[in-house]
This record gives structure tokens, sequence and C-alpha cells, in this order.
């Protein structure tokens, strides 16, 4: 039988250790993409699937956590709200960049297969 | 090359962990407090050993605003010339245009979106670390320095239409921060004219009542600490903040797009 505790102990250390993995992937993506847009891909992988699930783990293991008492309460709501609110901005920001970039044609699409918004920075 | 890169990798990694290996050993931080900070720790908050107290558990904005509450007034107003003097020489090359920027201008719909909804996060914070500034890590600069925030997004994410619409032109940004400058100023006086008046003992910058100086700000209103003069002048110091930040970023964001 197992307990609450231990399932939540469970999913939130299964949650750190793909944030822990999606950090990996994410720094090598980074080094090894060609262009900037997928440099940023790379990143934004890196704040939502290294940054969002390893913070919603956190909390689900700070909950199990008795030995902190009161505290753990606060823990774990900081990190759902800093969870939701990275959730809400990484993403914003990230579209910001790639959209004036793009519209500022600095950075070409390379190597490029179609680009329907402007086709003259393909290639 | 690549062989000389990995090398120098691997070796900055391995010291790296030396360091923290064995660096513990001598890094710890010492456990005895020493003796002026004991003094600072032990006269900040309420203590019976002592009759001179700040009544804020945050030691530095204690020091900052209590202890020697004119070096930082004269700071703020140090803070104050430099903005007039960059207004002044800016004199001309911006306008305080009324009429809408034409449609289609700012960012797209989505970072519109996501600024909206964390703008009254912002606001909140900012304003709960200056009105907690006496009793956690935080104040009035630092309050005000997170609010101004906002209007920095504003105008970079919807231009600057919004915010001159809504009445915050620089003159009147800058009316605003001489109000809250000249609050400063009157709450650090305002205890000395009223002793002055009524013939008691009252000094300028007095926090909490004195024995030999009976008036004082209260160091907590219903069960909620106050830190005296404190709260007043964090309260002050963030509105003065938000409004000099605000009028840097019009000037600076105005002269560089009218080029």
């Amino acid at each position: 039988m197992l307990s609450i505790e231990a399932v939540l102990r469970g999913v939130g250390a299964a949650l750190l250790c793909l944030g822990a993995f999606a950090g990996l992937v994410s720094a090598i993506g980074f080094y090894r993409f060609k262009n900037f847009y997928l440099r940023l891909h790379a990143a934004t992988v890196g704040t939502i699937w290294g940054c969002v699930f390893p913070l919603i783990g956190a909390s689900l293991i700070s909950v199990t956590m008795d030995e902190l008492g009161e505290v753990k309460w606060f823990a774990a709501g900081a990190s759902i709200v800093t969870a939701a609110i990275v959730f809400l901005l990484a993403p914003a920001g990230s579209h910001a960049l790639a959209r004036a970039v793009h519209r500022a044609h600095v950075a070409r699409v390379q190597p490029c297969i179609s680009d329907a918004l402007d086709p003259n920075l393909c290639g | 090359m690549r062989a000389v890169e990995i090398v120098v990798l691997i070796s900055i990694i391995l010291g790296f962990a030396l360091l923290l290996t064995l660096g513990y050993q001598y890094l710890v931080p010492a456990d005895d407090i020493r003796a002026l900070a004991k003094f600072y720790l032990l006269t900040t908050y309420f203590n019976p050993n002592y009759t001179y107290t700040a009544g804020a558990t945050e030691s530095v904005t204690a020091i900052v605003w209590d202890y020697r509450g004119l070096d930082t007034l004269f700071e703020t107003t140090v803070f104050y010339i430099a903005l007039a003097g960059c207004l002044i020489l800016a004199r001309g090359l911006y306008k305080e245009e009324k009429e809408a920027s034409k449609p289609g201008s700012g960012l797209s719909v989505i970072v519109r979106s996501v600024t909206k909804i964390t703008a009254p996060m912002i606001i909140a914070v900012g304003v709960s670390i200056a009105l907690h500034g006496h009793l956690t890590p935080g104040g009035g600069f630092q309050g005000g320095a997170t609010m101004a925030v906002l209007p920095l997004l504003i105008i970079v994410i919807f231009s600057l239409t919004p915010l001159i619409k809504r009445g915050f032109t620089p003159s009147r940004l800058a009316i605003i921060r001489g109000l809250a400058l000249t609050g400063i100023g009157l709450v650090s006086i305002i205890l000395a004219v009223i002793g002055l008046v009524l013939g008691i003992n009252a000094y300028v910058f007095q926090s909490l009542p004195k024995p030999d100086a009976p008036l004082g700000f209260p160091s907590e209103v219903e069960g909620a600490l106050m830190g005296g003069i404190l709260w007043f002048f964090n309260l002050f110091e963030s509105i003065a903040v938000v409004a000099a930040f605000t009028i840097a970023f019009i000037a600076i964001l105005l002269i560089e797009s009218k080029r």
C-alpha cells in the first residue's frame, strides 16, 4: 500500500530529474543549434521544462516534509506561484525576442525549408 | 587546440570541485557575531535592556533612516538634483505629445496580454517591498525601483501614449516627486516644530519617544509594527523613486525614438 506522501515524493523527485535532464538538453542545444531561432527554442526548453516542472516537483516534495512544520506550506505555495509566473512570462519573452529579431531582419533563418512570414529571410 | 580547450575545461571543473570540497573547512562563517553588529541587532528592535531602540526588525532600514537619517536625506537629494540636471540638459530634445501614436505600434497581442496580467503583480510586489521595509529586507528605494519596472514595460510594449493619456507626463511626475520629497522633509521636522510650539524637548529626525523627548511616532498600530518614522520615510521615498525613474525612462526613450 503506497502512502500519499510516498507518491507525492516520487512524483516530485521524477519532476526534479526531468528538470535536470531538460537543463542538460537545453545546454547542448544552446551550444549546437545553428541559428538564432533554434537557440532561442533551446533556451525556452530550459525555462519551461527545466524551471517550471522542477518547481512544481519541489512544491510537491515540500508538502510531504513534515519536519519543516508550517513553513512547508509557504515553500509549496511560493514554488507553485513562481512556476505559474515563469510559465506565463518565459514564452512571452522568447516570443517578443523572436518577433523583434525577425521583423528587424537581424538574423536569417538558416538552414531554411520555408519561411511563410518573410521569404527573403530564408536561406 | 581542441585538446587544450578540454584540458582547460576539465581543470576548471576539478578546481571548483577541489574548492568546494576543501573550502568548507576554511570558509565557514564565524559563529560569534562581532560586537558592533551585536549592538545594532540588539538596539534596532525592542529590547528591555536598552532605552533607545528603533522599533524595527530590519536593522539596515533602521540604520539608514533612523540612526543616520540626515545622511540618507542628503543621498535622496543628490538623486533629485541629478535627475533635475538630466531633465534640464534634455530640455527641448523631447516634446510631451498628447496625440495617439499610430495603431499597430508596440508589441504583439501575446506580450500585451501577459503584461496586463503581470502589471498588478509588479505593483503589489513593489508596494509590499516598500511598506514592509522596516520588517523585511527592502525599503522605499528598492520598492520604488521595483514598481518603476511597470512604466518601463508599458513604454516599451504599449508605447508612451497610455502613460501620457493617463496624465503621467514628465512635468506632472516631477511635481509628484517634489511633493514626495516635501513629505520626507515635513515628516523629519514635524516633531521638532510641534515640540517648539508646545515647549517640549524634541529633535529633528526623531522617530520613537525618548526619555528626554516624549514626542514620537507610533511604534505600532493595532498590533502591527510601524517602526515609527521609518514607515513614512519608506512610503514617501518609494513614491519619489517611482516618479524619478519614470521621468528618466520617458526622457531617455523619447530622445532615442526621435532621432
